[in-house]
C-alpha cells in the first residue's frame, strides 16, 4: 500500500515527465516493430501503417497505462475541479459574496479563537502545568473575597499537606537597577527556594536555598534569560547592583520561562524575619504576596483542599482577633493556577467567541441559501447532463468539489482576514489580558482552520446535493417552463433560513447594544473625584536608602516642593495607592468602643496614606470637616479622613467628625487612636464598575506609608505636557529615583475599561457583519423570487396591474419574513440577556429601547436590501416575457 | 501472418511471463514481447495493447523498475529489470503455475480405469 502511494507521489510530482516518457515509450515500440516489419520486406509505408494498427489505439492504452498506475482518479477530480472553477467563474457576484461571506465569518472566529486559544485552552508554559494551583485566603463575609497569603501560611504548609508535592510564595515589585546615575526600573519578583522546582522550570545555575531566605544573606539573584542576553550575558558570579545593594547572579532561566503575564526579568529570595513567620500574623496577608503550589500526581485537587481546610481548622483561633477573622467566613481556596489567573476575563472571552459562532451560523444559512437559489437555476442544465449520461454519483462530486473550493478558497481568505483580526483585537488592547501578551495566530490554528473549511463545503453540499438530485427527479427536463415556481419545500426551507438568519442578528444587535450601553454607563460614572487634569505618576523608594521613616518624610517633602514649584502645577500630593492602579487590596479598621454586633465580622477597607495637597489635587469633595493635607503628615498628629460610605456604615446619622479608631482588628490604646477631621466622598478604587461600598480610611503618609508612592498631579495644563517635568523634578531631588507608569488620569480610567470596551466593539463589529449578511440574505431571497415569476408578473402587468402593486406584493414579502425574524430573534435577545448579565453594567438585561433599536435597524436595512428588487420587479415589461414563451 | 497461428496468452501469465523475460536481462517494451515470443519457441505472442498497461501496473506494484537508456540503435528507450520483490513474485507464481498445470495434466490424463 506504502510502496503504492509512494509511486504514484513520485508520479504526480511530475506528472508531465510521465506523460512524455510514456508517448515517448510508445512511439519507440512502433518504430521498433516498424523497422522489424521493413526488414522483413513490407514496404516502409505499409509497414507503418500495419504497426499502428497492431498496436491498437495509443490513446486508449495510455489510457489503460494511467489507470495502471493509479492517476484516473486524480484526472476525474481535477477535471471537476476545472469544471468548479469555470462554474464559479461564471458567476462573479455570487462567488464574490460568498467567499466574502466566509471570510468574514471564518476570520472573525479564527481572530477570537486565537485568542481563547493563546488565554484560556494552551496549558501554562510548565512540565505538567495542570496540576498548578494557588492558594489564597478569603474573608468574604469582610468584603475581602481574596487576599494574599501570609508568611505564616507559608511556613506552617510548607511539607505538612500531604496532597501538595511543592509549596512556594512570591511577590511582585520594581527594583531600580544598575549602577548609580544609569538606573532603569525594573519589575522583578521575589520568590521562595521552591519556586522554580515547583514550576518545573528549568534553569543554568542554581535556586536560592533556604538561608539565602533570611534578610541579612539576601545577596544574590536570578535572572531571565533575555534580561541576561540583553546585558552581555555575564557569567553567573557576577555582581550586579539592586536598589543600591550589590547581587551576584547564581542562576539564568531558559528562554521559555514565562510565569503567568509577569514581566518580572529578576528574581530575588523572598526573606522574611521570624516576626512575620509567627502565628500572629497569620492573617496578615496583604494583597501582595501569593501562594502556588503542585498536586503531587494522582493526588486531586479537592484533596488538597480538604487538608488545608483541616490544617485551618486545627490551627482554630488563638487569639480574639483571629476569632474574628474566622467569623469574617476565612477560608484557604485551592484553585487551579490557570482558570484562577484568567478568571477575570473568562466570561467575556466565552460570549465573545459565542458570538463569533453566531455570526459563522448567520454565515453559513446564507450562504446555504443562496447555494440552494444558485441551485435551483442550474437544474435545467443538471437534467440535460443526466440525459447525456452523468451519473448520481458524478453530479454529487461535482457539487461537492465545487462547494469544497468555494469553501476553502473563503478558509484561505479567512486565514488573512483573522490574521488582521488579531491585529485589531490586540489594538483593541487585548495583550494587556492575563495571558495576552502571547496572543498570535500559530499555524495550529491556521490548520484547524482550513480543515474546517473543508469540513464546512462537505457540510453545504449535502442539502445542495440533495435538491438537486430530488429536483431533477421531480422535475426533470420538463422544467423549460421558466416561469414554473420552485417546489413549495424548497421555498420554505429558503425563507426558514432567512427568519432564522433575521433573528440571530437581532439577537446579536441587542447583545452589542447592552455592552455599548454599559460600556457608555461605566464611563458615565463619576470615579469620584474630578478626573480632568490629574497626572499620576509612580516611585518606588528603595528600602536601603529610604528605610527609615525620617528619610522618607524628608524625601515626601522635597518632593513635594519642588513639584508645586512647577510651572502648571496647581496642587501636588503623594499617595501609597491611586485609584485603579490596579492594586485594590483593603485592610481592616476598628471603630473606638465599638462592639460588633451579632453575627458581624471585621470588614476590609481601603487604606490609603496621603501627603501634601492629595485630595485637592484628585479633585475630591469634601462633605465635612477638612481635608488632610502635608501638615498633618509633618505634625505627626493622629488624625484621619474616612468616606462617606466608611461613614455611613460605622455612625449612620450621626457626626463623623471627632470619632475615632484604630487600624487593625482590634481595639487599642487610646493613645493609638486616630481621631476623624474629615468625611469625604467614595471613589472608585478597583474599577469603574465597582458596586459595593468598601469604605475607605486616609491617614497621613506618616502613618500608613508602604513601599508603594504615588505622585498626583493636579495641572492647569494638558496633564501628558507635564509628564517630562514630572520625570525631571524627580530626578532632581534623586538621580537614582525614576518615575514609572506616568498617566493623565483619564487615562487611567479609560484604560481600566479595556475589557468592556473591547468586547462592546467585537460585539458591535460582529453585529455589523450580522446586519449585512441579513440584508445580503433577504436580497438574495427576494430577487430570486422575483426572477422565478416573472411570467406571473408579465401577465398581471398585461391584465392592468400597477408597478406599485407588484411592488407592495415583494416588500410584503420581505415583511412577512422580517416579523418571523424579529418575534423569535426577540424572545433570543432576552434569554442572551440573562445570559451575559455578568457582562452588563448599569443596565437592565431585558432593555427595552435597545431590543426595538435592534429590531428597527434590522427592519430598516432588510427593507432597503428588499427595495432593489421589489422595483425590478416593477419594471418588467409584459410584452418581453410574453415574447419569451 | 504466422502470428495469427501462435497460442494466445492464459488470462492471468501475461505478468509472470513479463517477469520472467525481464528475470533474463534488462529489456525495453518492444524488447519484452520478443523475448517472450523467443522463448517460448516462437509459440506466444502478446497483443501488442496489452502489454504496457501490464509493465505500468508491475512498475507501480515495484515488482519491476524502469530506467532510461540507450537501445540497440542508438535511441532513447525505457528499460525495465526486476526487483528483488519481482524476483520474489516470479519464484511464486512459477511454482503455483506447476502446480496448476501438474494438476491439469494429471486430471486430462486419467483415463476409465483409473477413477
Amino acid at each position: 500500500m506504502f510502496r503504492r502511494l509512494r509511486s504514484l507521489a513520485r508520479i504526480l510530482w511530475s506528472r508531465d515527465q510521465f506523460e512524455e516518457g510514456m508517448s515517448d515509450e510508445l512511439r519507440f515500440h512502433i518504430e521498433q516493430y516498424t523497422r522489424e516489419l521493413i526488414g522483413k520486406g513490407v514496404a516502409p509505408q505499409e509497414a507503418a501503417r500495419r504497426a499502428r494498427l497492431e498496436f491498437g489505439g495509443v490513446n486508449s492504452v495510455q489510457e489503460e497505462c494511467r489507470e495502471a498506475r493509479g492517476l484516473q482518479a486524480i484526472d476525474t477530480v481535477s477535471r471537476q475541479f476545472r469544471h468548479a472553477f469555470r462554474a464559479l467563474g461564471k458567476t462573479p457576484k455570487f462567488t464574490a459574496t460568498a467567499l466574502l461571506t466566509l471570510a468574514i465569518c471564518l476570520g472573525a472566529n479564527l481572530a477570537i479563537f486565537g485568542v481563547v486559544d493563546c488565554i484560556l485552552l494552551r496549558p501554562l508554559p510548565f512540565p505538567e502545568a495542570e496540576r498548578l494551583v494557588t492558594i489564597f485566603n478569603s474573608y468574604p463575609k469582610a468584603g475581602v473575597d481574596r487576599d494574599g497569603s501570609s508568611f505564616t501560611n507559608y511556613y506552617e504548609r510548607r511539607g505538612r499537606i500531604p496532597a501538595l508535592s511543592g509549596l512556594a510564595m512570591y511577590r511582585y515589585e520594581t527594583a531600580v537597577v544598575g549602577e548609580s546615575g544609569a538606573t532603569e526600573r525594573r519589575e522583578i519578583a521575589r520568590v521562595t527556594p521552591e519556586f522554580f522546582e515547583v514550576l518545573g522550570a528549568r534553569l543554568k545555575g542554581r535556586s536560592f536555598t533556604e538561608e539565602e531566605t533570611t534578610p541579612e544573606l539576601n545577596s544574590v539573584v536570578i535572572l531571565t534569560e533575555a534580561w541576561w542576553r540583553e546585558h552581555g550575558k555575564p557569567e553567573l558570579g557576577t555582581q550586579i547592583r539592586l536598589n543600591g545593594v550589590a547581587r551576584s547572579i547564581i542562576g539564568v532561566l531558559s528562554p521559555d520561562f514565562h510565569f503567568l503575564s509577569s514581566r518580572a526579568r529578576l528574581f530575588l529570595p523572598l526573606s522574611s524575619t521570624p516576626e512575620q513567620r509567627s502565628p500572629r500574623q497569620r492573617h496578615n496577608g496583604g494583597n501582595a504576596r501569593h501562594l502556588i503550589a503542585r498536586l503531587k500526581p494522582g493526588a486531586s485537587l479537592n484533596q488538597a483542599q480538604a487538608q488545608i481546610d483541616a490544617q485551618n481548622a486545627a490551627l482554630g483561633a488563638g487569639t480574639a482577633e483571629e476569632k474574628m477573622e474566622i467569623e469574617a467566613g476565612f477560608r484557604s481556596v485551592v484553585a487551579p493556577l490557570h482558570a484562577d489567573h484568567v478568571a477575570t476575563v473568562r466570561p467575556v472571552l466565552l460570549w465573545m467567541q459565542a458570538g463569533a459562532l453566531v455570526l459563522l451560523l448567520i454565515g453559513g444559512v446564507n450562504l446555504t441559501n443562496l447555494l440552494l437559489i444558485r441551485a435551483n437555476s442550474r437544474v435545467k442544465e443538471l437534467s440535460i447532463r443526466h440525459a447525456l449520461g452523468a451519473s448520481r454519483m458524478h453530479i454529487t462530486g461535482e457539487i461537492a468539489v465545487e462547494t469544497t473550493m468555494l469553501t476553502v478558497a473563503g478558509g484561505l481568505l479567512g486565514l488573512a482576514a483573522g490574521a488582521a483580526g488579531i491585529h485589531l483585537i490586540k489594538f483593541l488592547g487585548a495583550d494587556r489580558l492575563p495571558l495576552g501578551s502571547a496572543i498570535a495566530l500559530d499555524v495550529r490554528i491556521a490548520g484547524v482552520c482550513v480543515a474546517g473549511a473543508v469540513c464546512l463545503g462537505i457540510l453545504f453540499s449535502i442539502p445542495i446535493a440533495w435538491f438537486s438530485l430530488r429536483a431533477r427527479r421531480t422535475r426533470g427536463a420538463h422544467s423549460d417552463s421558466r416561469g414554473g415556481t420552485s417546489s413549495p419545500a424548497a421555498q420554505r426551507l429558503r425563507h426558514a433560513f432567512i427568519v432564522l438568519q433575521m433573528a440571530l442578528s437581532v439577537v446579536l444587535l441587542s447583545g452589542a447594544g447592552l455592552l455599548a450601553r454599559s460600556l457608555e454607563q461605566a464611563m458615565a460614572t463619576s470615579p469620584g473625584f474630578r478626573a480632568d487634569h490629574i497626572l499620576t505618576g509612580e516611585i518606588s523608594p528603595a528600602w536601603a536608602k529610604y528605610g527609615s521613616w525620617q528619610t522618607r518624610l524628608a524625601l515626601n517633602e522635597a518632593l513635594l516642593r519642588k513639584l508645586s514649584g512647577q510651572p502648571g502645577v496647581a496642587a501636588a500630593g503623594l499617595v501609597n495607592n491611586v485609584p485603579l492602579s490596579g492594586n485594590d487590596g483593603k485592610s481592616a479598621a476598628t471603630v473606638k468602643g465599638r462592639v460588633a454586633q451579632a453575627g458581624e465580622s471585621t470588614r476590609g477597607h481601603y487604606a490609603y496614606g496621603v501627603d501634601g495637597e492629595y485630595f485637592t489635587a484628585m479633585g475630591f469633595t469634601l462633605l465635612q470637616g477638612r481635608f488632610l493635607t502635608g501638615v498633618d503628615s509633618r505634625r505627626n498628629d493622629r488624625v484621619c479622613a474616612v468616606d462617606e460610605d466608611f461613614a455611613r456604615y460605622y455612625w449612620p446619622g450621626a457626626d463623623a467628625v471627632g470619632q475615632q479608631l484604630f487600624r487593625g482588628s482590634r481595639q487599642e490604646a487610646d493613645s493609638e487612636a486616630f481621631t476623624v477631621v474629615g468625611v469625604v466622598a467614595a471613589v472608585k478604587q478597583a474599577g469603574m464598575t465597582e458596586l459595593a461600598a468598601q469604605g475607605a480610611v486616609y491617614y497621613p503618609y506618616a502613618h500608613r506609608g508602604d513601599d508603594r508612592l504615588f505622585v498626583a498631579i493636579r495641572t492647569s495644563v494638558a496633564p501628558e505636557a507635564l509628564a517630562l517635568a514630572l520625570q525631571k523634578t524627580v530626578r532632581e531631588v534623586d538621580p537614582d529615583l525614576p518615575v514609572s507608569n506616568i498617566r493623565a488620569m483619564e487615562t487611567l480610567i479609560s484604560d481600566s475599561l479595556v475589557t468592556p470596551r473591547a468586547a462592546a466593539m467585537m460585539a458591535g463589529i460582529f453585529s455589523g457583519i450580522a446586519l449585512a449578511l441579513s440584508a445580503i440574505g433577504a436580497y438574495g431571497v427576494v430577487s430570486y423570487s422575483v426572477t422565478q415569476r416573472r411570467r406571473e408578473i408579465g401577465l398581471r402587468m398585461a391584465l392592468g396591474a400597477l408597478p406599485a402593486q407588484i411592488r407592495t406584493q415583494f416588500v410584503n414579502l420581505a415583511f412577512r419574513l422580517l416579523i418571523g425574524g424579529i418575534l423569535i430573534g426577540t424572545v433570543g435577545a432576552f434569554l442572551m440577556g440573562r445570559a451575559i448579565k455578568q457582562l452588563l453594567f448599569g443596565v437592565s438585561p431585558a432593555h427595552v429601547p435597545t431590543m426595538v433599536g435592534a429590531a428597527l435597524l434590522l427592519v430598516l436595512v432588510s427593507l432597503l436590501a428588499c427595495v432593489v428588487p421589489a422595483w425590478r420587479a416593477s419594471q418588467i415589461n409584459p410584452l418581453q416575457v410574453l415574447a419569451e414563451e | 501472418m504466422p502470428e495469427k497461428r501462435l497460442t494466445e496468452v492464459l488470462p492471468g501469465t501475461l505478468d509472470m511471463l513479463i517477469l520472467k523475460a525481464v528475470s533474463l536481462n534488462p529489456l525495453h517494451g518492444y524488447g519484452v514481447l520478443q523475448r517472450i515470443h523467443q522463448i517460448s519457441g516462437e509459440a506466444l505472442n502478446i497483443p501488442q495493447g496489452s502489454l504496457y498497461p501490464a509493465l505500468y501496473r508491475l512498475e507501480h506494484q515495484d515488482l519491476i523498475t524502469a530506467e532510461w537508456g540507450v537501445s540497440d540503435n542508438n535511441r532513447k528507450a525505457k528499460y525495465y529489470t526486476l526487483t528483488p520483490a519481482g524476483r520474489q513474485r516470479l519464484r511464486e507464481e512459477t511454482a503455483g503455475w506447476y502446480r496448476l498445470s501438474k494438476a491439469i495434466a494429471a486430471a486430462l490424463n486419467t483415463t476409465r480405469e483409473e477413477v
